[in-house]
């Protein structure tokens, strides 16, 4: 089990030294990963949705708050001692075009992490071939085939395959996928979204999945938590059913709005909203981060930040859903399938 | 802020009236290994005053055959036979020179793939606009400020911050914007956007294309936009072509391609998608993978690879159109069914 407590990350500014300001990508986020979950997180680009999944996989440090892996704060060790512990979050990539080396065969990008492997744990000889073949099946290539080819030789949804075949070679009990599917065919998105659910049924791996879409993140938990970030902190959280059918922040509700509605087939939700001023990252309204942007807006949102708290009765919701805006409404913005 | 306006299903008096026709077109790309055609035997109306939406994954051939709209095919491709004929008369094709620098711009805008990569990084984008202009001839510098400033107006932009700003000062959403812009400066009536929304976020996406119903309905264009993504076509577009291994296999009005699908791949596309209505048990991965030029088949459909409801007579003849009111299909077993 992971958690992230009170988790912050400030960038330094950029451009002229008089209108620097430093970026405040993550304010303060709490976010649980159960053993064998789903979570997602879903937000728009520039709200801190991969800052977050770099700093979990430790490809970038935080500097307030507290990651603790497997009951072992992150914050009390060195670097060094942080290596074994991160090795069990693994990310997959979002471009299986630039994850792999184009000058090694997949036979080569396979071996080299299971042999260190090997020589951790003290295996056999044969145990690289065997745990190649068998990692490989898992992810559903055929190793004759794909080892002796180079990454250029296969379609992209044979190299997310191998990219997430090479994520489990060190064993992980987490596995980060940052929008693992947005650079991949239409027809072939479905196929990776089910492999990895299967992963998680079979290998018991946890599930981070960071998107912007949330119709992607339904299908791969809809048991799942989800937690919808905006500009670095966490404006509502829930299972992701419940949010996606009683979205309580007007966030939310913009970004369940914004999934495109089939002619013919759906109906848009009659209280659909999409706000059209875009994200002005350098404005630091004093209030809520969202009223500026708001639909919804009312004067006190711009007195006080509201707290991310569970939902009272003004929505339905789960016992576990929280959300962050002092006038929740209920609406219907997701589409309905036309009967 | 607004309320998402709904789509007109209604088109103006206007409509009936192909303002381009796309007849028998072929384009193939010359290799060593012989000629392969990207785009085969394509026919194609976008009627005037309606948005017309082509859909396909990679290498379907969707964005040369809009390529071929503006007689701007990159070498070694190669237009083999068929026409483009323009509303106002004269095939596109056939033009060279003046005449077709005049086409474009003038008659048809484009928005590039990838427009928001397109600015020039060292030049304001209003010194930009200024050169467009100019080298369509247009003298009246203030003229083209005046309409680059209504554009930049409709797109809900702040006309005067961004035409004296750089690319790097605008964010991803902004940019396709100011590509849309450009395309608009000299007053086309046809509109083609290629892959207008593939990098952007989900709320980005929904607010470009408002913007594009937007200036559809309010400049009276004719609209074709190109996508991968089934459902940015399903919301936006009037009409459809969905198109495989350079062929477009099945066309219609939008809401009766989506509810009745007649050609097995619109309809695997359509299951394979993941969405936010519907049970998500009953979503299935296409099998294999979208062809390339060189390993579409040669004879019989060239779907029949991955089609569920091939038969034996599939391998041998290319299934001709099927007509059914306004609604087109290239597909033998469904044309068989019964409604």
């Amino acid at each position: 089990m992971i958690t992230g407590q009170g988790i912050t990350r400030t960038f330094p500014g950029r451009g002229s030294m008089l209108r620097r300001e430093p970026v405040r990508a993550l304010r303060g986020v709490d976010f649980t990963i159960p053993d064998h979950g789903a979570v997602s997180f879903i937000g728009e680009s520039g709200c801190g949705k991969t800052t977050l999944g770099r700093i979990l996989c430790g490809f970038e440090e935080f500097d307030g708050g507290d990651l603790i892996i497997d009951g072992q704060s992150m914050k009390a060790l060195s670097a060094k001692d942080r290596a074994p512990y991160f090795r069990r979050i693994q990310m997959i990539h979002q471009d299986p075009y630039s994850a792999l080396n184009p000058t090694r065969t997949i036979r080569q990008i396979l071996s080299d992490p299971l042999e260190l492997r090997a020589r951790q744990t003290g295996a056999a000889t044969g145990w690289v071939s065997d745990r190649r073949a068998e990692l490989l099946g898992l992810v559903g290539l055929d190793p004759d085939y794909v080892l002796p080819r180079y990454p250029h030789m296969l379609s992209g949804g044979m190299r997310q395959r191998v990219v997430i075949a090479r994520a489990l070679t060190v064993d992980p009990q987490v596995l980060v996928a940052d929008e693992a599917v947005s650079m991949i065919d239409v027809s072939l998105r479905l196929g990776i979204l089910q492999l990895l659910q299967d992963l998680r049924s079979k290998l018991g791996v946890s599930l981070l999945f960071i998107t912007h879409d949330v119709a992607t993140a339904r299908y791969l938990g809809a048991d799942g938590e989800l937690y919808v970030i905006y500009r670095g902190s966490v404006v509502e959280q829930g299972g992701t059913d419940t949010i996606i059918q009683h979205p309580a922040h007007p966030y939310t509700q913009c970004l369940l709005s914004a999934i495109p509605v089939l002619r013919g087939i759906e109906q848009p939700g009659k209280d659909r909203l999409i706000p059209l001023a875009p994200l002005d990252e350098r404005s630091q309204p004093p209030g809520c981060l969202f009223a500026p942007r708001c639909p919804q807006a009312a004067e006190d949102c711009t007195a006080a930040v509201p707290e991310l708290a569970l939902s009272g009765d003004a929505v339905q919701g789960s016992v576990t859903h929280k959300h962050a805006c002092l006038h929740p409404q209920t609406r219907s913005v997701v589409a309905t399938a036309t009967a | 802020m607004a309320a998402r306006t709904e789509p007109e299903t209604q088109t103006g008096t206007d409509s009936g009236i192909a303002a381009v026709r796309v007849r028998d077109l072929t384009v193939a790309f010359r290799t060593p290994e012989g000629d392969l055609p990207a785009v085969s035997h394509v026919n194609l109306d976008l009627f005037r005053g309606q948005i017309t939406g082509l859909v396909g994954e990679s290498g379907s051939g969707k964005s040369t055959l809009a390529l071929s709209l503006l007689n701007a095919i990159p070498s070694p491709g190669q237009v083999i036979e068929g026409s483009v004929e323009l509303g106002n008369g004269g095939n596109v094709l056939a033009l060279r020179g003046r005449a077709l620098r005049k086409v474009r711009g003038t008659d048809i805008g484009y928005v590039f793939q990838a427009s928001q990569n397109s600015l020039n990084p060292l030049k304001r984008v209003g010194k930009q606009l200024l050169d467009v202009g100019r080298s369509h001839g247009e003298r009246d510098s203030r003229e083209l400020i005046r309409r680059a400033r209504d554009l930049l107006d409709d797109m809900g932009l702040d006309a005067t911050r961004v035409l004296s700003s750089y690319q790097h000062e605008l964010s991803g959403g902004m940019r396709q914007r100011v590509g849309i812009v450009f395309a608009l400066l000299l007053n086309a009536n046809v509109l083609i956007l290629d892959e207008p929304t593939t990098a952007l976020d989900m709320l980005s996406q929904a607010q470009v294309l408002e913007i594009v119903r937007k200036v559809h309905a309010t400049r009276h264009l004719t609209t074709l936009i190109i996508s991968h993504d089934i459902s940015v076509i399903g919301d936006l577009c009037d009409r459809m072509a969905v198109m495989y291994a350079g062929r477009v296999v099945e066309e219609g009005p939008t809401a009766s391609v989506l509810a009745t699908p007649r050609h097995p791949y619109t309809r695997a596309l359509l299951t394979a998608m993941p969405r936010i209505t519907g049970d998500i048990a009953e979503a299935r991965a296409l099998p294999g993978r979208p062809p390339d030029l060189s390993s579409i088949p040669r004879e019989g459909c060239v779907f029949q690879p991955r089609c569920a409801l091939a038969t034996p007579g599939c391998l041998e003849t290319e299934p001709p159109d099927t007509i059914e009111d306004d609604h087109r299909f290239a597909c033998f077993v469904t044309a068989a069914e019964t409604r």
